[in-house]
């Protein structure tokens, strides 16, 4: 064996050291499941571990991947804290019965829209549904106010939707609630036959609109803030239903404290931080969002959040008639739900 | 320079009449045991949920995108095969201009994360993307969209074609000049001599990569999704939180579909001559006229299934340094947070890549060397770990932890549970290198150090392992790359706060901070460039 080759397992030993050194997990920490990314809200998480001096420990990930591990780990679930950025992801945890009921005191901050009847869960931010337009392509003052008005034949293949994306399902169970299911599954095939384009998620169609491949796309708003940030040039915009639309709908990010949790005390101090002015503030500059809790104002250039269609009735049923949904979304003739 | 090429070489089966020793069916038979664990949780868990498996096998639901998955499979796995059999001729076979960098480059597309690369060429190549607004002064109004089943063709064989180059490249390496040398006296042209010599004796190594690009075209996610074809993974996705029943059945399926096709390949590649030859010094051909073609062939790839979606990326990483930010923790305010994340990959994926190949040794040498009912078991088993998607082995390894007895539990989110994850889910890839590794040891040398009174081990150490040691760094390299990249698995199961280059693109990616995203990206593949150099282009040179 040449020198050279004897320098590798050498190599290797190291690597393992180092990486084993890298991760000290503290089992004091508060653990926090968030299926809200490292990038938008990372900075927030270690603002309340310098203001409290609550030690956390993060696991980021897609909310509804990390709701199947809640529900997998079971009793034993690490997690003390689920931050969600779907309220379908939600619902499918407080139908299992994972959830603890949040403290009065903590739901009061919200208003009753956006948080759960049985206190399982709080919304700390909220997302409109837009839809985002290429103005190259698009006069705004060509864009409709409802959105059951893309199924008009002037909209033939010149629609984005993400059919299997998260978002989208939850419009769509607001319009079941608001217009009925029948109603519902007419626009849907409707929809479907006005052959809209398909695409992965909200990031795929603002990309698409903004490069022109098609001219508007049903979205979340906040994604095109992004693209303008990256990109000040990009020529995409977003369109705002009219107030009552089901197409306006506002879809509240939400916090909840698991059932098995022995830190629940430092886990309610969470998630009153998320409610706090402070982090509210966050959500407004950073990340486009509407603040739920009483008390901070909307980024400007958004339209006031008591103007906008907030979730009928019951916001519940985004999670528990989520099935029901998707059967209805796939049977409309939608591809690859 | 010996060769025993020209004698007929009694060969792998030089064992096959002596029953295995027990040592050998032990470690194999643990082998099965352990990559069998995500087979096993949906086999539980698909019962459990009660019946209508048929039934969900049946409908049109699964059959349809059944359908297009086998298609596209089949496809890809096919041109990839062509792509990476004449790459790695090219590269190690000919005095190609170039061919060192050309050996270190083109494996490294593998190590694109398929759901940043595919969004990375989607900008580079759709419609109203940067190469339409560079040939917009050239007059060319409008690019074809790149998507469906034909845009989901073409991104998977450029990201895939290293799984065939890679180890028909290290095959190559053995392969004995003289070989060629006889068949060119003998008036065969160099293509006459690649067909008789050269493509016998790569045959093994090429059905062994293709047979990866074929389970890894069916199990991806990132890439069909985000190029909208819709297969088999794209309906496992969409029902894996509401219809789980579905979500089970179709991932069984897949998993099942594995085994059966790792079953006809293994009858197929039965029925070949296993004469391997092995030499000192490959010979390197002349390409003569053929030089310019062949240098446009590797350049064009390069350029395709690296160049653009780097050149993507660096234009957004560039662009979003410039405009620099304010935001607490972007990376390209602070650039040096990425450094704990890219040891951690390299970490990860160093031992993920060594224990792989020790893990699925034992059956490599079992199935090479002797005819076993094991044999077949433990290498359907450890090929189906690839077929299933990530999420599966994450929640798979979840469930067998946390239910184990004792002190099991306390492995859960731990490094060594996420890397056990990813020998699991990537063995088949060190699996399949090393069985032709091993089939390439000719028989008759283990039978000259027997006579001669080595003993086993000393046998395997001093006569097998370094003749076998190109190919098993082939895979272990197949590993390292698939590694570095893999996200679902490592999203659920490291330990929290464990952050890797791919978690921290897929962090950036998901409200598209597309600079943090390109940054990270970037460095990924500068690492995985070079980890390749040290571990599997610098070795797999040694014996020149």
């Amino acid at each position: 064996m040449t020198r050279k080759t004897a320098a590798l397992p050498l190599v290797f030993a190291l690597l393992l050291a180092l990486a084993l050194a890298g991760c000290s997990r503290s089992r004091d920490a508060l653990t926090i499941y968030s299926g809200r990314a490292q990038n938008l809200v990372g900075p927030l998480l270690e603002r309340f571990n310098q203001d409290t001096g609550i030690a956390i420990d993060v696991k980021y990930g897609d909310s509804a991947e990390l709701a199947l591990l809640i529900d997998e780990e079971g009793d034993r679930s690490p997690a003390d804290v689920f931050f969600s950025q779907s309220p379908g992801a939600t619902g499918f945890l407080a139908g299992k019965a994972r959830l603890a009921q949040l403290d009065g005191r903590l739901l009061d901050k919200v208003d009753q829209r956006f948080r759960n009847r049985d206190g399982r869960w709080v919304g700390v931010s909220g997302r409109q549904r837009v839809l985002v337009y290429n103005t190259e392509l698009v006069q705004q003052r060509e864009l409709p106010d409802s959105v059951l008005d893309l199924t008009d034949a002037r909209w033939a293949g010149k629609v984005a939707i993400a059919p299997a994306n998260g978002s989208f399902q939850d419009f769509v169970t607001a319009m079941r609630q608001l217009e009925g299911d029948g109603a519902t599954a007419a626009w849907l095939q409707a929809m479907a036959r006005n052959r809209p384009r398909t695409y992965a998620n909200n990031n795929a169609i603002v990309e698409a609109v903004g490069r022109g491949e098609v001219p508007v796309g049903l979205v979340n708003h906040y994604y095109n803030y992004r693209f303008l940030k990256e990109n000040p040039g990009t020529p995409s915009r977003n369109h705002a239903f009219a107030g009552a639309d089901a197409g306006a709908l506002v879809i509240p990010a939400t916090v909840s404290v698991l059932a098995g949790s022995d830190k629940s005390e430092q886990a309610a101090r969470f998630v009153e931080f998320l409610l706090s002015p402070e982090a509210q503030r966050y959500f407004s500059d950073e990340t486009f969002e509407y603040p739920l809790a009483s008390g901070v104002p909307a980024a400007a250039g958004l339209p006031p959040l008591d103007t906008l269609r907030s979730p009928p009735s019951d916001l519940d049923q985004l999670g528990g008639g989520l099935q029901r949904t998707i059967e209805l979304i796939r049977s409309s003739g939608f591809d690859g739900v | 320079m010996a060769s025993t090429a020209s004698e007929p070489l009694p060969l792998a089966g030089a064992d096959a009449a002596r029953p295995a020793p027990r040592w050998l069916l032990a470690a194999s038979a643990l082998a099965a045991l352990l990559f069998a664990t995500p087979l096993a949780y949906l086999v539980v868990h698909g019962l459990a949920e009660g019946g209508g498996l048929t039934a969900t096998w049946a409908s049109s639901r699964t059959l349809v995108p059944l359908a297009r998955s086998l298609g596209l499979g089949a496809a890809v796995a096919a041109a990839a095969a062509l792509l990476g059999t004449t790459l790695a001729w090219l590269v190690v076979r000919t005095d190609l201009p170039g061919r060192r960098t050309a050996g270190l480059l083109l494996p490294l597309p593998l190590v694109m994360p398929s759901f940043i690369a595919a969004f990375a060429l989607l900008a580079a190549f759709a419609p109203g993307g940067l190469l339409a607004r560079l040939l917009v002064p050239l007059g060319v109004e409008r690019l074809p969209t790149v998507d469906g089943f034909w845009g989901a063709f073409y991104v998977l064989t450029l990201f895939t074609y290293p799984y065939v180059y890679l180890p028909v490249a290290a095959r190559l390496g053995q392969l004995p000049a003289a070989l060629e040398e006889s068949a060119r006296l003998l008036g065969r042209g160099p293509a006459g001599a690649f067909r008789s010599v050269v493509l016998p004796q790569t045959a093994g190594a090429v059905w062994a990569g293709a047979l990866l690009v074929f389970l890894y075209t069916i199990s991806d996610f990132g890439a069909v999704q985000l190029l909208r074809f819709h297969t088999l993974t794209s309906s496992i996705y969409a029902a894996r939180v509401f219809d789980r029943a579905t979500a089970l059945a179709q991932s069984l399926l897949l998993g099942a579909l594995a085994v059966a096709v790792v079953a006809v390949e293994r009858s197929v590649a039965g029925r070949r001559p296993a004469r391997l030859a092995h030499g000192s010094r490959p010979l390197r051909i002349a390409l003569g006229r053929w030089k310019a073609p062949a240098a446009i062939l590797v350049a064009g790839v390069l350029a395709l299934a690296l160049l653009a979606p780097v050149g993507v990326l660096a234009f957004w990483a560039l662009r979003g340094t410039l405009a620099g930010s304010t935001r607490a923790a972007a990376l390209v305010a602070d650039a040096g947070s990425l450094a704990v994340p890219a040891l951690n990959t390299a970490a990860m994926a160093a031992l993920a890549a060594v224990l792989a190949v020790v893990a699925v040794l034992p059956v490599a040498y079992l199935t090479a060397r002797h005819r076993s009912r094991l044999a077949a078991g433990a290498n359907a088993v450890i090929v189906g770990g690839f077929a299933l998607p990530g999420l599966v082995v994450a929640l798979a390894l979840t469930f067998w932890t946390l239910q184990a007895p004792g002190p099991v539990g306390v492995l859960y989110q731990t490094q060594a549970l996420l890397v056990f994850a990813y020998v699991v889910h990537f063995g088949s890839q060190a699996l399949r290198a090393g069985q032709v590794a091993v089939a390439a040891i000719p028989g008759r040398l283990e039978d000259a150090a027997r006579t001669l009174g080595a003993g086993r081990l000393r046998r395997l150490l001093t006569v097998e392992l370094p003749l076998a040691l190109p190919g098993l760094l082939a895979g272990a390299g197949l590993v390292l790359l698939s590694t570095m990249k893999e996200l679902p698995a490592t999203l659920l199961l490291a330990p929290p706060g464990f952050e890797t280059l791919a978690t921290k693109i897929w962090n950036a990616t998901e409200d598209a901070f597309l600079a943090d995203a390109s940054l990270a990206a970037l460095l990924l593949l500068l690492l995985s460039g070079v980890l390749t150099w040290l571990l599997v282009v610098r070795r797999g040179d040694a014996p020149e």
